[in-house]
């Protein structure tokens, strides 16, 4: 047994533990509720989980994803490094970031909220009666693979309350659902992402959420939770392994019957816990609670409902029929799978525009004095901007030469902002690796859209509307989305964002039981299309890897 | 009631590539119809067939290969001859020493071989390089300058060194490259709009799609070859209206059926006859899939494949 020190920035106290020889930095902090980010779950392929070798010694093998001179400086990857004597390391601060208040649609914002109340108007102009509360409060919760948002409305008036987020504490155990489930297929994990989910990240925002509004615990009459497949599989314990396998037929489509003791939250006893239904494996309660806000089944208007989460979900049709797909786009657009990418939160660079001739940047944070990183936002303004001027060529490949841009033995390098002006002391910078996981993902994206088409026979300008929800959504530029090939070529004006419609579905079904049961009719109604059983998908998809398209007639101006 | 014939002629033809100079020039392409589909119109150039000669000298375990060249020592000799095979438009030269995982020849060398081979024969030139890309990449840019006004054709660029081997080869010597992907019809249509976003014009280059030697795969090379000429021709796809040129022998002389003694198989037959019928028979198949040039090693297979071409065409 050795003793390993954690030294964490900002926190004045040091955590000391004892660890078996072998054992990972990774491990040892979970133990301890040390809060290290590890996208990839630690498998030692997204370079996040930094940590700086004080004293001491561990070892760790060379990894491609920290470079040798950072190495020579003391930084080691987390989860790559084992524990061989007494060691001293240093956490930063951005190793957790995901604690941190992350910048989502969480109705926090006045044009949020106003948007919230047009929303929930709409819905219930729709024809769905509200359901005649006397008292009481209740919570709704959008359950995200990455951010977990949620609001306490009064029953009887249909007021929020009170609102609050936060970073689903799951994010240790991968930043996708894939990851997750072989988590939670370890021994103990089936606990472990439960805890982390309800203890360590619900329970907590319902504190929250119960001391900014002035209520208790027992004032909570009725909860509803909407989140994707996996994430309703991992809350309540059910295997997840039924989505990640073959045949892809998840445990459970709709969970019924379900009160707040069996729930594990907190609530007047007996309460309601009401799950969005799922449709598939990849298409779960989010977006049956989200096209219930869409009002997309109470219009004839051919809608494109696009999802841009951790995973891309998309919903075609109108009151006639729905069609609905997931696309595995990864988390590129949340700033996974990107060496310099981050979530939307503090320090995020959130657009981008690069001058033609000197190809100098000039760019816009979310919040914050200095750059850490680029979110999905900003991942699509830069690759745009860098394709319009020329800088990469449709491969997604450097061809130009400027200070800004760095060629090593791996491809280019563009550097958006250099170490002096960065926050993180090193530079931040784009590699044609990015390039490549950003064009794949928001390749899955757009052909997703166009099998999804060619099923009925119909080409993008049958669409009559794109509704656009999703952390991402808010500060994405629709038009360099389209430029770079991700969002099809229609007029900009069909575009529009509803922000977290998951969450706004879930206060609706919160206030009324014609809500619940009408998106227990959505769910049951959506046709459902495994694209990974359907043949034309993957030459739709190498098609989509080239910026903006290997057709490029589909975003010809005219 | 009679029949009337309607001929399936094209809007849209393949793009026309000449290799080559003077009275010998051979071009590449022309055609608004489906693949040997002449009933229909006249196709504008006939398919060319090249006689592949390599840097290592000649097979001479091979008795009709052996006969043919017999006499020819010196790669001037060789070249030469095999710029007199009956039905060969032009001569392909594969430089499969220069490969730095073999006999790893210098460029240098090359240049001098491949100069001795341009002054020899009248026909176009065709230079395979090494099939190594970082070796191809400096070949081939040398070679260019080296047979500046020859207007060779290089075979091939790739997407990895495409801007090179474009920028030397076409821009600065004017020579002809071909863009090489692996049998998908959006890897070759992407190389393409790479090259002409170089400013590469469509008289410039070919393209070559991928091969296999029939029973090797040769079912994808097939369906891609289909769905290129379809998308030139039917849907009028520009990306994809460049020629295409096959180097067939490449890949049949390297498969068991044309490599294992007559001795460990006897049930097999003679090795050069088997050799021979994998060359012809996916070269046939090739050019009913719609390739407009292909590359033969055996004097039998390029009198063969040049028979029917000249009877269907």
């Amino acid at each position: 047994m050795f003793t390993l020190t954690f030294k964490i920035e900002n926190q004045r106290q040091d955590i000391k533990c004892q660890v078996e020889a072998g054992e990972t930095v990774l491990r040892a902090a979970e133990r301890l509720g040390i809060a290290i980010d590890a996208p990839c779950a630690g498998n030692g392929t997204c370079g996040k989980c930094r940590i700086r070798l004080i004293s001491g010694a561990l070892e760790m093998p060379q990894n491609p994803r920290l470079p040798y001179s950072d190495y020579e400086e003391m930084w080691r990857l987390a989860c790559q490094s084992k524990v061989i004597g007494d060691a001293v390391v240093w956490v930063p601060a951005t190793a957790s970031a995901f604690k941190e208040d992350i910048a989502t649609a969480d109705l926090s914002t006045p044009e949020e909220l106003e948007r919230y109340d047009s929303s929930i108007e709409e819905i219930f102009r729709s024809g769905l009666s509200l359901t005649p509360f006397e008292e009481g409060c209740g919570v709704a919760v959008d359950i995200g693979t990455t951010t977990v948002t949620a609001a306490l409305l009064d029953l009887k008036t249909g007021k929020v309350l009170s609102k609050a987020s936060r970073g689903n504490g799951q994010i240790r155990y991968g930043a996708d659902v894939i990851n997750r489930i072989i988590q939670q297929m370890r021994p103990g994990g089936k606990e472990r992402l439960q805890k982390a989910v309800r203890e360590e990240t619900i329970i907590p925002i319902m504190e929250v959420l119960l001391k900014d509004s002035g209520k208790k615990s027992s004032d909570i009459k009725r909860i509803v939770l909407a989140g994707n497949t996996t994430m309703e599989h991992l809350f309540i314990g059910a295997d997840g392994d039924s989505i990640r396998l073959e045949p892809y037929v998840p445990e459970f489509l709709e969970l019924t019957d379900i009160d707040s003791e069996k729930a594990g939250l907190p609530a007047a006893p007996g309460s309601p816990v009401i799950f969005a239904p799922n449709v598939g494996s990849y298409v779960g309660g989010d977006i049956t609670a989200g096209v219930l806000d869409t009002l997309l089944w109470n219009s004839e208007q051919m809608t494109l409902f696009i999802d841009l989460g951790t995973n891309g979900e998309l919903v075609l049709g109108n009151s006639d029929y729905m069609l609905t797909c997931a696309c595995s786009a990864g988390p590129a657009f949340e700033g996974g799978d990107i060496s310099c990418g981050m979530r939307a939160t503090t320090g995020a660079i959130d657009s981008v525009h690069i001058d033609e001739e000197t190809l100098e940047p000039e760019y816009s944070l979310i919040s914050g004095d200095r750059p850490l990183g680029l979110c999905g936002s900003g991942l699509i303004d830069i690759i745009s901007e860098l394709f319009r001027t020329g800088a990469v060529n449709s491969k997604g490949k450097f061809v130009r030469e400027s200070r800004r841009i760095r060629y090593d033995e791996y491809g280019g390098n563009y550097i958006v902002a250099f170490a002096s002006e960065s926050g993180t002391e090193k530079d931040i910078e784009l590699t044609e690796g990015d390039l490549d996981n950003f064009i794949r993902a928001k390749a899955a994206i757009f052909s997703a859209i166009r099998t999804m088409l060619g099923t009925l026979a119909m080409s993008v300008d049958d669409i009559d509307r794109v509704i656009i929800a999703g952390g991402i959504g808010s500060g994405i530029d629709i038009e360099n989305a389209i430029s770079i090939g991700m969002l099809p070529m229609i007029p900009l004006e069909k575009y529009s964002y509803i922000g977290n419609s998951s969450l706004t579905g879930a206060c609706a079904m919160l206030l009324s039981d014609e809500a619940v049961e009408k998106v227990f009719e959505i769910g049951r109604n959506m046709t459902y299309i495994e694209l990974s059983t359907e043949p034309g998908y993957m030459d739709e998809f190498l098609a989509a890897c080239f910026l903006p398209h290997t057709d490029q007639r589909l975003f010809e101006k005219n | 009631m009679a029949f009337t014939r309607k001929p399936q002629t094209y809007s849209s033809s393949i793009n026309e590539v000449t290799i080559g100079t003077g009275d010998k020039a051979v071009t590449l392409g022309g055609a608004n119809i489906m693949p040997l589909y002449t009933f229909d119109a006249p196709a504008k150039n006939k398919i060319a067939v090249g006689a592949e000669i390599t840097d290592t000298g000649v097979d001479r375990t091979l008795p009709g290969i052996a006969a043919f060249y017999e006499g020819a020592e010196t790669v001037a000799e060789i070249a030469k001859r095999a710029s007199e095979m009956p039905g060969a438009d032009f001569v392909a030269l594969a430089l499969n020493g220069a490969d730095p995982n073999g006999d790893n020849r210098s460029v240098e060398e090359c240049v001098e071989i491949a100069k001795q081979v341009a002054d020899a024969i009248d026909v176009p030139l065709v230079i395979t390089g090494a099939r190594n890309v970082e070796k191809d990449t400096e070949l081939f840019s040398k070679l260019a300058e080296a047979l500046e006004g020859k207007n060779v054709l290089f075979v091939s660029a790739r997407e990895e060194n495409y801007k090179t081997v474009a920028a030397s080869a076409v821009m600065a010597y004017g020579n002809k490259i071909s863009a090489e992907s692996a049998v998908d019809i959006n890897l070759a249509k992407q190389l393409n709009v790479l090259l002409s976003q170089m400013g590469i014009k469509p008289e410039s280059y070919v393209m070559n799609v991928g091969a296999a030697a029939a029973g090797y795969g040769y079912d994808y090379v097939a369906s891609t070859l289909d769905r290129v000429k379809d998308a030139a021709l039917a849907q009028n796809d520009v990306m994809l209206q460049m020629p295409i040129i096959t180097p067939v022998s490449q890949e049949t002389w390297a498969v068991k059926e044309s490599i294992v003694s007559e001795e460990d198989y006897p049930e097999w037959g003679d090795r050069e006859t088997r050799g021979v019928d994998m060359e012809v028979c996916t070269a046939a198949a090739v050019i009913a899939g719609g390739s407009d040039a292909v590359i033969l090693r055996h004097p039998q297979s390029v009198a063969t494949i040049s028979g029917m071409i000249a009877d269907l065409m």
